[in-house]
């Protein structure tokens, strides 16, 4: 029972990243139609970033989240007027490609920044793992999990409760008739590339103490966090959460019982079988077009 | 009128023959060559080796070169690339005209040079950093031809050998659990330490693998505690072991780990820090602790010169060793690649600063002068790697000269 416990309590602190960068994906999907699909550079990003400030100028944690979160959010801003926008406006899928272009170009700039070499940031609440009964888990992977569950109330409340939220949801729901109705698309399809990319250096910041820093640590994640928003549904952001943690406790149950190496051939499979069985995505809606 | 002729056949002669001599100083300097990766990030690998190899180089030439001539080293930049190695291997010895090359960074280029060389360049290279078997036990070596590769590290087998014999013989383990990395060198060393185990008639109680990209060994290390693991024997580099020590210390698990050379250097206990404590590494030099006085003279030549401390003591020492081993052998033999390949097969005794050979370095048939013997566990200790020593009280390391700390074997803390 101990085996079960802490194998799928690891999972589930490993999978609350993958919601939190995967959750990125459908914010800017839902509003444009286009995805970042370099999100897992951000994510190194803004744990380079949060390296920078941590360790190397001794900031406190607490004022290094505010500072990754804007300057993502300023970076996002930036990268979207110049790698996506021109190509939503010509009715081009380019952005595929632009948006992996900048990704690759943050890699090769954070080696020069910051050279190669992975280099430990400190977790935020010390080392001494948390004992819940027998189970182990880090404080810093605790923290994790909250930040995922914070995240999922306040999408929630976001999208239901606030009128920017409702603008979000209409401009997801048709572009043109939302423009209509006097809101204004552009700006809201900006925001939501540029939230995601906080979000995005909010995951980083939260991840770097229990990974390493350095500039590959971003590609893997951005990769199986594509593959859960794919799973869930890109339209629907709480459910991607969900799948997040699920998917982590599954990874980790696979390497406990089975075996190590066929965990990420099993989940891929599985993201296979799930997009064929429902290729909206398991929480996402059937969308019909009508004439 | 005949002293005038005298004086002026002498002031001939001595204008000849200082000529002479200058334009045989300046000609005859004997060129090393060297390629290995000076960027990128296996450049402290490369740069470590060539450092070494400036060092003693330097130290020849002010006592006058080897028999008067002087030492040049030719190094080229190969990225750690194979491709940019067997190319640049071919130009120094081809177009530079090297006499000897110290070897790369990467085993894949000597394993892709290995045949070049043998076959056509045939200019004698020793080794200090790759540890792929085949690179010594070649082709040429297999045929019975000339074989002009050579080793001064550590190298895969004996590596392999070593790690489960310590643990087995001298820890009393019997139970010996595997962790290793499903990359090119961790698969090559699962494999030798799954031979060795067998061949000392036992089998791992488990045997685990990790990704490049896991940070999270929780459900590897639970299964080794749970297979009754007394020690974990592990072939990957610092990132990945990084990881392993903290999940490590996450599930407060003190089973003892054992890896090979790859986290023998100080970038292991920057990433890891403390959670490092007590790791075991397999490895031929450190140079942390009490010190001969001619490793002193070296650490402290390398910090005057550069400033720094080594990142990677183990190949400087070698990349040293290997410029004078190349010295004794052209003193013995000659100037010319092939007189210096036999040369090398033919030095009975070599006072190193990896060890004093009272042996033959190299034989015919041995061509890695670091055997299972010379091999040296260390612990990694405070931040400084240990050299961890046997008495009849068992396993200890030296602090200082003077304070010695044995080692628990089944925690391998400090008692």
């Amino acid at each position: 029972m101990y085996f079960f416990l802490q194998i799928a309590l690891s999972g589930i602190a490993t999978g609350a990243i993958y919601g939190l960068i995967a959750v990125g994906y459908s914010l800017t999907f839902m509003t444009t139609k286009a995805l970042n699909f370099a999100l897992g550079m951000w994510v190194m990003l803004g744990g380079m970033l949060t390296y920078s400030l941590n360790v190397q100028y001794g900031i406190h944690p607490l004022i290094v989240l505010p500072v990754v979160m804007v300057a993502l959010f300023a970076l996002g801003l930036v990268a979207e007027r110049f790698s996506v926008y021109p190509f939503l406006r010509a009715g081009s899928d380019v952005w595929v490609m632009s948006t992996l272009a900048v990704g690759f170009l943050m890699i090769d700039l954070a080696e020069i920044i910051w050279g190669r070499n992975p280099t430990p940031v400190p977790p935020f609440f010390g080392k001494d793992p948390v004992y819940l009964g027998q189970v182990s888990i880090l404080p810093q992977q605790l923290l994790i999990i909250a930040a995922a569950c914070v995240t999922f109330v306040g999408l929630d409340f976001f999208y239901r409760r606030t009128l920017p939220g409702k603008a979000f949801r209409a401009v997801s729901h048709s572009g043109a008739v939302s423009s209509l109705m006097g809101i204004n698309t552009r700006r809201i399809e900006a925001l939501s590339y540029a939230v995601a990319a906080a979000l995005a250096g909010i995951a980083g910041f939260l991840v770097v103490p229990l990974t390493l820093a350095e500039p590959q640590m971003g590609t893997v994640l951005g990769l199986k966090a594509f593959a859960i928003a794919i799973i869930a549904g890109l339209a629907a952001p709480r459910g991607i959460l969900i799948c997040g943690l699920l998917y982590g406790a599954f990874e980790g149950l696979v390497s406990g019982y089975l075996y190590t190496g066929i965990r990420d051939i099993v989940g891929f499979t599985i993201m296979i079988v799930a997009l064929y069985a429902r290729p909206e995505g398991i929480f996402g809606r059937r969308q019909e077009e009508r004439a | 009128m005949s002293y005038w002729i005298r004086i002026t056949r002498l002031a001939a002669g001595v204008t000849v023959a200082s000529l002479a001599a200058i334009g045989s100083g300046i000609a005859q300097d004997v060129k090393l060559g060297f390629a290995g990766a000076l960027s990128g990030p296996a450049s402290f690998v490369g740069t470590e080796i060539k450092r070494g190899a400036e060092i003693a180089i330097d130290e020849i030439n002010a006592k006058g070169g080897v028999k008067g001539r002087k030492l040049v080293l030719i190094s080229r930049d190969d990225e750690h690339n194979p491709v940019k190695t067997v190319a640049q291997y071919r130009e120094l010895v081809e177009r530079e005209n090297v006499v000897g090359i110290i070897g790369a960074s990467n085993s894949a280029s000597m394993l892709a040079v290995a045949p070049i060389v043998n076959d056509t360049l045939k200019v004698p290279v020793i080794c200090p950093a790759t540890d792929a078997t085949e690179i010594t036990e070649n082709e040429a070596q297999k045929q019975g031809r000339d074989n002009y590769l050579f080793r001064v590290g550590m190298y895969g087998t004996g590596q392999g050998n070593f790690m489960v014999d310590t643990m087995v013989k001298k820890f009393g383990h019997k139970k010996v659990g595997l962790l290793t990395w499903t990359g090119g060198w961790g698969v090559t060393g699962r494999g030798e330490l799954q031979r060795r185990l067998k061949e000392n008639g036992l089998s791992p109680v488990a045997d685990e693998t990790f990704d490049n990209n896991d940070t999270d060994m929780t459900a590897q290390i639970i299964k080794l505690k749970n297979a009754g693991a007394e020690s974990i024997l592990n072939y990957a580099l610092v990132r990945e072991n990084t990881f392993v020590v903290k999940t490590k210390e996450k599930l407060s698990n003190n089973t003892p780990y054992v890896s090979a050379w790859g986290i023998a250097g100080p970038a292991f206990w920057k990433a890891a820090g403390d959670s490092a404590e007590g790791v075991l590494t397999s490895t031929t030099v450190t140079i942390d602790g009490p010190q001969s006085p001619e490793r002193k003279a070296f650490i402290d030549a390398y910090s005057k010169r550069y400033n720094e401390t080594m990142s990677a003591a183990v190949f400087a020492v070698g990349a040293y060793d290997a410029v004078y081993l190349f010295k004794a052998a052209m003193e013995k033999n000659g100037f010319t690649p092939a007189q210096i390949r036999a040369g090398l097969e033919d030095i009975p005794q070599f006072k190193g600063l990896i060890k004093n050979f009272t042996r033959p370095v190299f034989t015919k048939d041995r061509h890695n002068a670091v055997t299972e013997e010379d091999m040296i566990m260390a612990r990694w200790t405070n931040g400084k790697l240990l050299e961890v020593k046997f008495d009849s009280k068992g396993p200890y390391v030296e602090l200082d000269e003077n304070t010695k700390k044995y080692i628990d074997k089944s925690t391998m803390k400090l008692l």
